[in-house]
């Protein structure tokens, strides 16, 4: 792991695995994850659909449904000395939202819309503080001015319904914020939004990570996004962690073959002039039920090798020191024009 | 808050735009106030037992005939005041006169207010009148039979080959003398004008509102016993309300916790209430009533004289039965609301589960509830309709069920006007409901949502 950061990782992830029982039988959705979050950073999770990034996310929070989910015995979610993954569920009760707080991808259905926003608000704040009655109104007012929502003294008289998506989106984040919660899961929060309002709540996300020093863990599959507000990244493929370290890092020499691959397909300004096509990964993400032997990558890995079908790589220092996971991991003399570039546009 | 909201929705909206629903709900509207009313008082118990006129007087719509009239006139004087003024003639002391003349008030109606010995007096004068036009009524008849008689002998004598010219005016003269009576008996009418003229003079119509109460309760006839039917109807309508409302909201309680509960935490929870539910619902319902009802008898609740507890076999049967429903329907919804964000969102925050049933998804069910509430409300009243004809459901007390099944005799002698009252009032409560219903429906479901 990078050490960028000093002090104690607030959130310490150690091999999380979770399966899950379907009718074909039991699935590994996530596979062995690790990674930290420090206190007052941002980590981005990046990956296609399907990769488990969600599932990540809600395993932190134990929101997966409690029937079919496993959460492998080795899994160890350290945050504040304990393993919340063995935490009983009144425990965890007054973890989330208090101390670890989350917020969806989906900002018109994560508003109940029967109730006034500041009911939704007051309910929160009433659970898990002991303000009172017009301290909390106060508070929830406070909270929606921090967001930037305008006129908070009549908004939070209105229900869901009449708000926009971004303003919901925002009253989501008063709501997870309300109780300064630690760590704040943000999973995708800006896919469903317009790209301006996009841009607004990312740099809302920014500058409240840095009033209240909460660390973020976001989740999304847009690394333009990452390059905006994340401080270090973990990518995902198949329910594996393939490679993660600081974003400049991951931006100027990624490791493996498929963070290339995503970076490649970023829209840039001036390809287009210089005739360059959108880069495209090709082929499909393998399905969890028949996952290749060996690397899950090899299928669309262009420097694919016997070695990558014989035995999956393990997690391990590459040549730049960050984790990757990969048999032949990209280096300068592997891949110059690429990097070339790169260096280029960094400079 | 949760009912504002709700009102203020967009379906609400819907809802408002649609005529024909808020012409029903009008409809309920004014059913609801009647019932509001007899239930604070305003038609008693003991109203719908009390005599206003004859027996099966008919309603509005019948035109009075020249028997039915007279009929009632003989009624009047001879069945129903003679006896009372006879009583308070005999009476021996003040107090039981005055108890006798009391006894002749039918309802609002009421001797004229003179002292006894003129009411006495009058009653003389038109008992007088009563005994001449009935003398008159009996010549009258007696020498119609024998004109007839006297008539076709006449005629087979004359049809003779050799007629007896002595039996031809015998005949004749008994031909005249009985149309001579038949002349007298033509002032009969005019005897009837009077003795009614004695009568209303001895035992007016009251005026102003009292009259019109008094009229009102005749509008829609009388029962078998003289008791008003459009009063049984009201108090009925009161009884239908309080039955649809008691078991539709308990049905609706019960089906949405228990509906609420197997959606959201499934497994055993689910298994065991989808077990009741279509156990419950493997059963015709009527005859799940019908034994049900059988169950109570001869307990507390099995006693005329105790009709409001009689009602009790009523509510658990139908509140037993309906919430299966319900349950169905709330279910479904609540596993689909379970797996909305707003749902996961909850539970990010913190609340426990229980919490997030009750608070978070059940709210987001209130349109499912109110249109079971309604479609349960006129399922339980149909239901006591069916039950107390069968002699099963109501007792002690008017209900459209039991006016209908008292009306089984009078509709084969021709009069309908109970059964008409009852079934009128059901058709349009029914109705009103099943279009709100209806309507409730097409604005409220996501399928029909435009
Ligand atoms: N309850 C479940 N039962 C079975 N499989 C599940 C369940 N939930 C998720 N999965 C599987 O786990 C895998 C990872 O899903 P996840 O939702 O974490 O993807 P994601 O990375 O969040 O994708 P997206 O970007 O589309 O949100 C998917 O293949 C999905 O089918
Ligand atoms: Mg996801």
């Amino acid at each position: 792991m990078s050490k960028t950061n000093s002090g104690e990782p607030v959130l310490k992830v150690r091999h999380l695995t979770t399966r899950f029982r379907t009718d074909r039988g039991v699935v590994t959705a996530v596979d062995d994850v690790s990674f930290d979050v420090y206190p007052g950073e941002t980590v981005g999770i990046v990956g296609e659909s399907g990769c488990g990034k969600t599932v990540t996310s809600k395993s932190i929070m134990r929101l997966l449904p409690e029937q079919v989910t496993i959460i492998d015995e080795k899994s160890e979610i350290m945050f504040e000395g304990e393993n919340i993954a063995r935490l009983s569920e009144k425990r965890m009760r007054e973890v989330r939202g208090d101390r670890i707080a989350m917020i969806f991808q989906e900002p018109m259905t994560s508003l109940n819309p029967v109730f006034r926003i500041g009911w939704q608000l007051d309910e929160a704040l009433r659970y898990h503080t002991k303000l009172g009655r017009k301290q909390r109104r106060e508070r929830a007012i406070e909270m929606l001015k921090l967001v930037d929502i305008p006129n908070p003294e009549k908004r939070i008289d209105e229900y869901p319904h009449q708000l926009s998506g971004g303003m919901r989106q925002r009253v989501m984040i008063a709501m997870a914020l309300c109780c300064e919660p630690d760590v704040l899961i943000a999973d995708e929060p800006t896919t469903a939004l317009d790209v301006t309002i996009q841009a607004q709540i990312l740099s809302l996300m920014n500058s409240l990570k840095e009033k209240l020093q909460t660390a973020i863990m976001l989740i999304t599959h847009d690394l333009g996004v990452v390059a905006q507000v994340c401080d270090r990244v973990v990518v995902m493929y198949a329910g594996r962690v393939i490679e993660s370290g600081p974003v400049a890092d991951i931006f100027r020499r990624p490791q493996h073959p498929y963070t290339q691959a995503l970076l490649d397909s970023i829209p840039k300004q001036g390809n287009k002039e210089r005739g360059l096509r959108l880069a495209t990964i090709p082929g499909i993400v393998p399905s969890l039920w028949d996952l290749p032997h060996g690397c899950r990558f090899q299928d669309r890995c262009k420097f694919k090798e016997q070695r990558c079908v014989d035995g999956e790589p393990v997690l391990e220092d590459g040549p730049d020191g960050r984790p990757v996971r990969c048999h032949f991991p990209l280096d300068e003399a592997r891949h110059p024009q690429h990097l070339a570039g790169r260096h280029a546009e960094g400079a | 808050m949760m009912l504002k909201r709700f009102l203020r929705s967009r379906g609400m909206r819907k809802l408002r735009r649609n005529r024909m629903a808020m012409v029903a709900s009008a409809v309920i509207g004014l059913y609801a106030l009647v019932a509001l009313f007899a239930l604070f008082g305003g038609v008693s118990l003991d109203d719908t037992k009390r005599r206003v006129w004859r027996e099966n007087t008919p309603g509005f719509l019948q035109p009075m005939s020249k028997e039915i009239a007279d009929y009632t006139l003989d009624w009047h004087a001879d069945k129903w005041l003679r006896p009372k003024m006879e009583a308070a003639r005999r009476a021996s002391d003040e107090r039981s006169r005055q108890f006798s003349f009391d006894t002749a008030a039918l309802g609002q109606r009421t001797l004229a207010d003179l002292p006894g010995d003129e009411l006495i007096a009058l009653w003389d004068e038109a008992a007088g009148i009563y005994d001449e036009w009935r003398e008159l009524q009996d010549t009258a008849d007696e020498a119609n039979e024998e004109l007839e008689f006297f008539r076709i002998d006449l005629d087979a004598e004359r049809a003779k080959d050799a007629p007896d010219q002595d039996m031809i005016e015998e005949l004749e003269g008994e031909i005249e003398y009985y149309e001579g009576q038949l002349e007298q008996a033509a002032r009969a009418p005019e005897l009837a004008a009077d003795l009614r003229a004695k009568l209303l003079e001895l035992h007016p119509v009251p005026t102003g509102v009292p009259g019109m109460v008094y009229r009102a309760k005749l509008w829609f006839g009388t029962d078998s016993k003289g008791a008003s039917i459009i009063i049984k109807g009201l108090y009925a309508t009161k009884i239908a309300f309080q039955i649809g409302f008691v078991t539709a909201v308990g049905a609706v309680l019960i089906g949405t916790l228990l509906g609420a509960a197997a959606g959201f935490f499934g497994r055993f929870v689910d298994e065991a209430v989808m077990w009741i539910v279509s156990t419950l619902s493997s059963i015709p319902y009527l005859v799940l009533l019908a034994v049900l009802v059988v169950m109570f008898r001869g307990s507390i609740f099995d006693n005329e004289a105790r009709p409001a507890l009689a009602l009790v076999p009523l509510y658990a049967a139908f509140g037993m039965t309906f919430w299966v429903g319900t349950c169905r329907v709330i279910r479904g919804e609540v596993m689909k609301i379970k797996e909305l964000e707003y749902v996961q969102a909850a539970t990010a925050i913190g609340f426990a589960r229980p919490y997030i049933v009750l608070r978070h998804v059940v709210p987001n069910t209130v349109h499912l509830m109110f249109i079971n509430f309604s479609l349960l409300f006129i399922a339980a009243i149909k239901g006591e309709v069916i039950l107390s004809f069968l002699g099963l459901g109501v007792k002690g007390q008017p209900s459209w069920g039991i006016m209908i099944a008292h009306s089984k005799d009078q509709v084969s002698s021709g009069f309908f006007w109970e059964i008409l009252t009852a079934t009128a009032l059901m058709f349009g409560l029914v109705l009103a409901f099943n279009i709100l219903s209806d309507a409730l429906q097409d604005a409220f479901d996501p399928k029909h949502v435009s």
